[in-house]
C-alpha cells in the first residue's frame, strides 16, 4: 500500500475545489487542485497523481480531452469525472475515454468521499498487478540464470576433467577407451547445449532482437549454418548440400538468430536422415521473398503429427532414429522466423523425408527517401 | 622462456579447479588456488601473480565481479592479465542486461566459457601473458 495517496481535482468552478479539497483534508491524501484543463494536464506531470477528478464542462480544452491527455501521460493513472448535467451520454463517453466511474453534481460530502475511496481501491489494484507482473518477469530471468547455473556448474566440473583426462591418458589409453571417453564428451557437450536451448526458450524474449535489426547477407547465413552442421552430418556419412541461386537479396534481420534457426532445421534434417543420405539447403528469391528450403531424405512427418510440429516440446514420435533434443528446435525456429516478419512451413511424406520452407520479405533499403 | 609463471585460480568449484589446474600444471605452470573471492583476493594482494584466471558465480552471485571491480581500482592488480572462465555466457547478459555480453570489467581481461578445451586454455593463458610481458618491455 502507498503511504499517501496523491489526489487531483480539475475543475472551473473554485467553490468544487474548495469544498473537495475540504470533504478530504483530514484524510491521509496529498492534494492538489487546477482551475482549467490546461492546468490541469500540467499538474497531472508534475504532481503524478494517483487519482483525477476532472470536470467535464470547462471553458478552455474540454473534460474528455484533458481525460485523454492524462490516459497519454499515464495509462495507470484513475479517473473520475465530475458531471454537471448529469446526463447518461456524457458519462458514458468519458467511460469510454478510459474514465473509472463519474460523479453527478450536486454530490454530498460522502458520496465524494465514498467515489475518492473507490478510485484509489482501483489505483491500488493496478499498481499491485503492475509490481505482480514485474515480479513474475523478475522471476522467469533469475530462474533461468540460476538453474543455468547450478546445471551447467557440475556438466563443466565433469567435462573440464574429461578433457584433462584425455589428454594425460593420450599415452596409454587403448583406441576404444578413447572412444567411450570421446563418447562421454559429446552426450555431455548434448547436454550443455539442451540445457542451453531450454534457457532460450524460457528466458529470452525474442522481440528484443528487433533492436539490433541490419541488413543480413543470406549466403552468409547459409555458410555459417552450414559449418556447424557439418561436424553432426559427418558422423552419419551425410552430405550436406548448399545451393543459392543468385542473385539474392539481403533480408532485414539478425544474422545470429536466422543462422541459429537455419542450424535447427539443419540439424533436425540430419538427425531424421538415413546414414549416408543428403542434406539439400536451397535458397532463391521469389515474389519479394527470400525462400530457403531445407530438404531431407530421412524418415519423414506422419501427416496427422504435421500440424502440430512447431509446438513447444513436440518431438517426432514416428521417428526411428530419434537422438535425443529438447523438442524446442522447431518451436523456438518458427518465434525467430516470425520475429523477421517471415514464415515457416513443412511439408513430408512418410519414409520418403521432409522439407522445410523459410520465407522472409526481402530488404529494401530506404535511401531513395 | 625465462622463469616459471605463476596462476592465481579463484574458483569455488574444487572440481572444476582440478581439472583445469592440471592441464596448466601440465603446462609447466605454478597455479594457486583460492576457493572463494575473500581468500582470493587477499592471494593477489600478498603475492600478485603473472595471471589470474577469475570464476564469475561464485558465492550468493556473480562475486567474481566484485573481484574484478576491486583489481580494477588497484593501480598495481590493474596490470595483471585477467582471464574470466564463467559457466555460461548468457549468464553475463542476465547480470548486465543491456548490454554487451562481453563487458569489459578490467582493461586486460579475456573470457572463456567452462569447461575449456585444454588447448584453448593453454593458448589464451599464453597470449595474455605474452601481451602482459610486451606491455612492460614497452612501459621501461
Amino acid at each position: 500500500m502507498k503511504d499517501q495517496y496523491k489526489v487531483l481535482i480539475i475543475d472551473d468552478e473554485e467553490v468544487v475545489l474548495d469544498s473537495c479539497t475540504e470533504i478530504l483534508t483530514g484524510g491521509d491524501y496529498e492534494i492538489a487542485t487546477a482551475a482549467d484543463g490546461k492546468l490541469g494536464v500540467r499538474r497531472v506531470q508534475e504532481f503524478q497523481p494517483d487519482l483525477v477528478f476532472v470536470d467535464l464542462k470547462m471553458p478552455g480544452i474540454s473534460g474528455l480531452e484533458v481525460l485523454e491527455q492524462i490516459h497519454k501521460i499515464d495509462p495507470t493513472i484513475v479517473t473520475i469525472v465530475i458531471t454537471g448535467y448529469a446526463t447518461v451520454s456524457s458519462a458514458v463517453e468519458a467511460m469510454k475515454q478510459g474514465a473509472y466511474d463519474f460523479l453527478p453534481k450536486p454530490f454530498t460530502p460522502d458520496e465524494f468521499r465514498l467515489i475518492t475511496h473507490r478510485g484509489l481501491e482501483k489505483r491500488q489494484l493496478v499498481l499491485d498487478t503492475i509490481a505482480l507482473r514485474r515480479e513474475k518477469e523478475l522471476l522467469r530471468e533469475n530462474f533461468a540464470a540460476i538453474v543455468s547455473h547450478e546445471l551447467k556448474s557440475p556438466l563443466g566440473a565433469v567435462q573440464q576433467n574429461l578433457f584433462t583426462l584425455v589428454g594425460e591418458l593420450s599415452d596409454t589409453v587403448t583406441e576404444d577407451q578413447l572412444r567411450k571417453l570421446e563418447r562421454m564428451k559429446s552426450r555431455i557437450a548434448d547436454l550443455v547445449d539442451l540445457i542451453h536451448t531450454w534457457l532460450r526458450a524460457i528466458s529470452v524474449d525474442i522481440e528484443t532482437i528487433k533492436e539490433d535489426f541490419e541488413p543480413v547477407s543470406v549466403p552468409s547465413v547459409i555458410s555459417k549454418a552450414v559449418e556447424s552442421i557439418e561436424p553432426h552430418a559427418v558422423r552419419k556419412a551425410i552430405e550436406v548440400v548448399a545451393s543459392i541461386e543468385e542473385p539474392l537479396s539481403p533480408v532485414f534481420g539478425d544474422e545470429g538468430t536466422l543462422t541459429e534457426a537455419l542450424v535447427n532445421l539443419g540439424n533436425n534434417a540430419v538427425k531424421y536422415s538415413h546414414m549416408g543420405s543428403e542434406v539439400l539447403i536451397n535458397a532463391k528469391e521469389e515474389d519479394g521473398h527470400i525462400v530457403i528450403s531445407v530438404s531431407d531424405k530421412g524418415v519423414g512427418i506422419p501427416e496427422e503429427e504435421l500440424p502440430y510440429i512447431f509446438d513447444d516440446f513436440y518431438r517426432a514420435k514416428s521417428g526411428k532414429a530419434t537422438a535425443g533434443g529438447a523438442g524446442l528446435g522447431l518451436a523456438i525456429c518458427q518465434r525467430i522466423i516470425e520475429t523477421h516478419d517471415g514464415s515457416i512451413t513443412a511439408e513430408s511424406e512418410l519414409g520418403k523425408g521432409s522439407t522445410f520452407v523459410i520465407r522472409l520479405p526481402v530488404y529494401v533499403s530506404d535511401t531513395n527517401h | 622462456m625465462g622463469e616459471q609463471k605463476r596462476l592465481l585460480i579463484i574458483d569455488d568449484d574444487p572440481d572444476f579447479v582440478e581439472g583445469i589446474t592440471s592441464i596448466l600444471e601440465g603446462a609447466d605452470y605454478a597455479v594457486d588456488v583460492a576457493y572463494n573471492p575473500d581468500d582470493g583476493f587477499k592471494a593477489l594482494q600478498t603475492d600478485p601473480p603473472d595471471l589470474l584466471l577469475l570464476d564469475i558465480m561464485m558465492g550468493r552471485g556473480a562475486e567474481g565481479i566484485m573481484v574484478a571491480r576491486k583489481i580494477r581500482k588497484d593501480p598495481v592488480l590493474r596490470e595483471i592479465p585477467v582471464l574470466i572462465i564463467t559457466g555460461i555466457r548468457e549468464q553475463i547478459a542476465f547480470l548486465f542486461p543491456g548490454e554487451p555480453v562481453h563487458p569489459r570489467f578490467v582493461a586486460v581481461d579475456e573470457l572463456v566459457e567452462k569447461p575449456v578445451e585444454p588447448d584453448f586454455l593453454l593458448e589464451r593463458v599464453n597470449a595474455l601473458l605474452e601481451a602482459a610481458e610486451a606491455r612492460k618491455t614497452e612501459t621501461s
